[in-house]
């Protein structure tokens, strides 16, 4: 990889993710947030967007790492949409948008620093599985 | 009382009553439309001979279901109407707003008059209205009224009668269609019925043929099973059978895709009528503004007029509906807040009469509704400083947030704004009103604004919604909801208990607060008694709130597969509430039942008597011996004439062979005749359906060895007797 314009980078926790920003659709700051019980710590909730139900991820939680604090009203969000599904990552804060260059087999911003690109895509399929999973198990009586 | 009761029975008054009610309101309606088309000026003659129509058939139809002070009081409205007609007499702004207080006026009498308290509760409104009346005929007899000297509050426009005593019952909800729009659905559902038979039918088949196959894999092994070879023949008899059940089942397989096909198509053609049908043009909604306007004109002395666009843009009545509020508090928040007093519209320039502008439109899926006034719109700066003065919001994010991003503010979305803040951008409270109505129904409002130039809200709905009926409860204080189709009762569970007593009937709990997480712990817990496919359960939850309406929203492909949940919905106040789906709750309260038992509702093992075979060349008595029979556990299929049931026959056994006489092609006994020279058929039962049986019929029917001889038309006992016949 050359050079990757258009990426919007962004901070969660002590963690630096960017994403293309042709699969972000807004940046949002959450409404009141639904816990949805029975599903994965990588589902942080739901919210209201524009009348539809938002599916709030939490990235850290997707990715097989610990979970990120819970998503709550007012914290910042990315909302996404890839392969028909809109989702929205709850963020610590939006950086900037920026170019990525590869340098030493990591990928790093303009000032050399390294972050974690992320493939909307795949999360969306991770945390597919993830719900999936919970979603058909056994019931507990 | 009245000649009537003589007529009628309670029951059958009281509904004719309600379906005059509906007629009346729509004749009403029509008065009030004509006028409010006129503006200030008089109706055409035209316009007024149609008044005058609609009012003398609610006088005839008011007449015919016993109500006499409504044939009185639409006696003197015709005749107040037929003066305009008659002679040029003088029609005044005041008289075009007098028909229309009195029309809703009479729609207020007419709730009371044909509820069961009757006319005589509502006589106080009588008089009243036929004050009003007298007034039309004679304005300048009409009282001087002062106009009241404060902007608010503004009166309601709609005028109630006041009744001593007497509660005024809460009005149904009615929802007019037009009768085509039934057509459609009624046609749509017959052939959804015809599709279900021509399916289970099928079905049917297919199940005799896993018989058959079952049966002759059985012989198959028998005949194996024997020391000796099975000889040839015998295999060469198997091996037919084989084919011919595995033709049948490829057949029927084919056949099934297609009707499963026309199925789908079915249910898409009903799907499309049941949304026509709920769908009205914008007009209703409109009519409702302009009288809106007129009274807060009256009210006020501003001089504003109402523009109307796009009043044929069709939408969800039900939403309709809901936005009468909204648009009335929008309507009063231009009136007192965006008009200016007329000096100041004349040093702007602008012409002395305001102008509200409502704008209907479709884009996409959703519908636009726009309500401007040419105002002096909001001043952004002024509620910036508000937002900070009151500590809201941060200077900083003032200082950044553009204008748009303020007047979101206004709305309370996505910040709270409380009451006394929005007050001074110059807007009256009421505004989050029409916000939280318009996100129950699933929409949002936006609202922009040019300084000095005017305001303009949009509300932005789905054009039509899904509406349902659901119990809201509270665990771990979250809402969820259940339909409430599903939810027969409510009922305490005491603190440790796992099945609970509702109507002599020993449930088993699910303890929610166990299953969401969370609950709080207390003796005794609510309980909501939930039944699905018949089966029943106490679901324990922290508060039960009650049954709401709700708008069902998908919850999209990322969490389809949390099966928990149905769908969720959106509270007023704009928060995702989760539906919990009743077949999961009963599945984790019967962790034993097959799944099969929860989700097939109704459909109870069949006790299979054999398989019929029915011929006659009318297709209605093949459907009603079809459902017969099908009741008393045969599986029936249906030839329409002899050489059809001869073809049937060679490729499958039939325990019974029902058949008429007179058919085309090959008649009754002459079937009967080829069957009984087939071994497989020589000793089963054949019952002949007729409609003349002469003696010569029965000694012919008797030599065949015809088991029963019955006269049409067939009842199931006649059927049931032939069936017992020995």
């Amino acid at each position: 990889m050359a050079e990757l314009r258009n990426v919007i980078v962004f901070t969660i926790g002590a963690v630096r993710y960017a994403v293309e920003l042709r699969w972000v659709r807004e940046v949002v700051s959450l409404g009141f947030v639904t816990a949805v019980p029975t599903a994965p710590p990588a589902l942080g909730g739901v919210c209201n967007l524009h009348g539809t139900i938002l599916p709030v991820l939490d990235v850290g939680a997707v990715l097989g790492g610990p979970p990120g604090p819970p998503a709550r009203q007012g914290d910042g969000a990315l909302v996404l949409e890839t392969e028909g599904v809109v989702c929205a990552l709850r963020v610590d804060q939006v950086d900037h948008v920026a170019s990525l260059h590869e340098s030493g087999g990591a990928i790093v911003d303009a000032g050399g620093k390294p972050l974690t690109l992320l493939d909307p895509a795949v999360l969306v399929r991770l945390a597919l599985e993830l719900i999936t999973t919970v979603g058909t198990a056994e019931p507990v009586p | 009382m009245s000649d009537l009761d003589l007529d009628f029975d309670p029951d059958e008054l009281a509904m004719l009553r309600q379906l005059f009610r509906t007629e009346a309101q729509d004749a009403l309606e029509t008065v009030t439309t004509r006028v409010l088309a006129g503006g200030s000026a008089k109706p055409t003659p035209d316009a007024l001979t149609e008044m005058m129509r609609v009012t003398h058939t609610l006088k005839g139809a008011a007449g015919t279901v016993g109500l006499n002070t409504m044939v009185d009081l639409s006696h003197r409205l015709e005749s107040a109407l037929a003066a305009f007609g008659r002679e040029p007499s003088p029609w005044t702004p005041a008289t075009a707003d007098l028909l229309v207080e009195v029309t809703d006026a009479l729609r207020g009498y007419l709730d009371v008059a044909t509820s069961p308290a009757g006319e005589p509760a509502a006589e106080p409104a009588a008089d009243k209205i036929r004050d009003q009346i007298d007034q039309i005929a004679r304005p300048h007899r009409r009282p001087m009224s002062l106009p009241p000297p404060f902007v608010e509050p503004l009166p309601e426009p709609v005028i109630e009668p006041t009744l001593d005593g007497a509660p005024i019952p809460e009005a149904k909800a009615w929802l007019r269609v037009e009768p085509e729009r039934i057509d459609e659905l009624m046609s749509s559902a017959g052939e959804l019925l015809f599709d279900r038979t021509r399916i289970e039918r099928r079905v049917q088949l297919l199940r005799t043929v896993a018989r058959d196959l079952a049966r002759t894999r059985q012989n198959l092994h028998d005949a194996l099973d024997t020391p000796n070879v099975p000889s040839r023949a015998a295999l060469g008899e198997a091996e037919s059978e084989l084919a011919g059940q595995a033709a049948l089942l490829s057949q029927t397989t084919a056949a099934l895709l297609d009707e499963i096909e026309a199925l789908r198509r079915t249910i898409g053609e009903l799907q499309k009528s049941l949304t026509r049908i709920r769908m009205g043009p914008a007009r209703d909604l409109m009519t409702h503004a302009a009288r809106t306007l007129r009274a807060l004109r009256r009210a006020t002395g501003v001089h504003v007029e109402l523009r109307t666009i796009g009043e044929d843009t069709e939408f969800d009545k039900a939403v309709a509906e809901q936005l009468v509020d909204p648009i009335t508090q929008l309507l009063r928040n231009a009136v007192a807040h965006g008009v200016e007093p007329p000096e100041e519209r004349a040093a702007k320039g602008k012409p002395a009469t305001a102008t509200v502008t409502i704008r209907a439109r479709q884009d996409g899926n959703l519908l636009v509704l726009e309500v401007s006034d040419d105002g002096r719109g909001i001043d952004t700066a002024a509620l910036r400083e508000r937002l900070v003065s009151t500590g809201q919001w941060s200077a900083t994010r003032a200082e950044l947030a553009n204008d748009a991003e303020i007047l979101d503010a206004l709305l309370g979305s996505g910040v709270s704004v409380r009451g006394d803040a929005d007050e001074l951008a110059g807007r009256g409270i009421g505004i989050g009103i029409v916000r939280q109505t318009v996100s129950k129904l699933g929409g949002e409002v936006k609202v922009s604004s040019s300084p000095g130039r005017g305001t303009t809200f949009s509300l932005r709905l789905p054009l039509s919604t899904a509406l349902a009926q659901a119990m809201l409860f509270k665990v771990g204080g979250q809402v969820y909801a259940i339909p409430n189709v599903h939810v027969i009762d409510t009922t305490l569970v005491d603190s440790a208990a796992t099945t609970a007593t509702v109507r002599h009937e020993q449930l088993p709990v699910l303890r929610l607060e166990a299953l969401l997480g969370q609950g709080t712990a207390t003796d005794r817990r609510a309980g909501i008694v939930v039944s699905f496919a018949g089966k029943s359960l106490v679901c324990t939850v922290d508060k039960i709130i009650g049954p709401r309406e709700i708008i069902i929203k998908p919850l999209g492909p990322l969490l389809a597969p949390l099966t928990l949940y149905a769908g969720a919905t959106i509270s007023g106040s704009g928060k995702v509430q989760l539906i919990l789906d009743p077949a999961q709750l009963v599945r984790r309260a019967y962790p034993d039942a097959p799944d099969a038992a929860i989700d097939d509702a109704g459909s109870a093992p069949m006790v299979l008597a054999g398989r019929a075979l029915v011929v006659d060349d009318s297709r209605a008595i093949r459907e009603a011996m079809t459902s017969m029979l099908g009741r008393e556990g045969w599986i029936v299929d249906v030839a329409e004439d002899g050489a059809r049931a001869l073809q049937m026959t060679r490729q499958l056994r039939y325990d019974l062979i029902i058949t008429d006489l007179e058919m085309p092609e090959l008649g009754g006994f002459d079937l009967i005749v080829h069957l009984r020279k087939d071994e497989r058929f020589k000793n089963t039962p054949i019952v002949i359906i007729t409609s003349r049986a002469n003696p010569e019929h029965r000694r012919r029917a008797r030599d065949l060895g015809v088991r029963a001889l019955v006269a049409k038309p067939i009842t199931r006992r006649k059927l049931l007797e032939a069936l017992a016949t020995r």
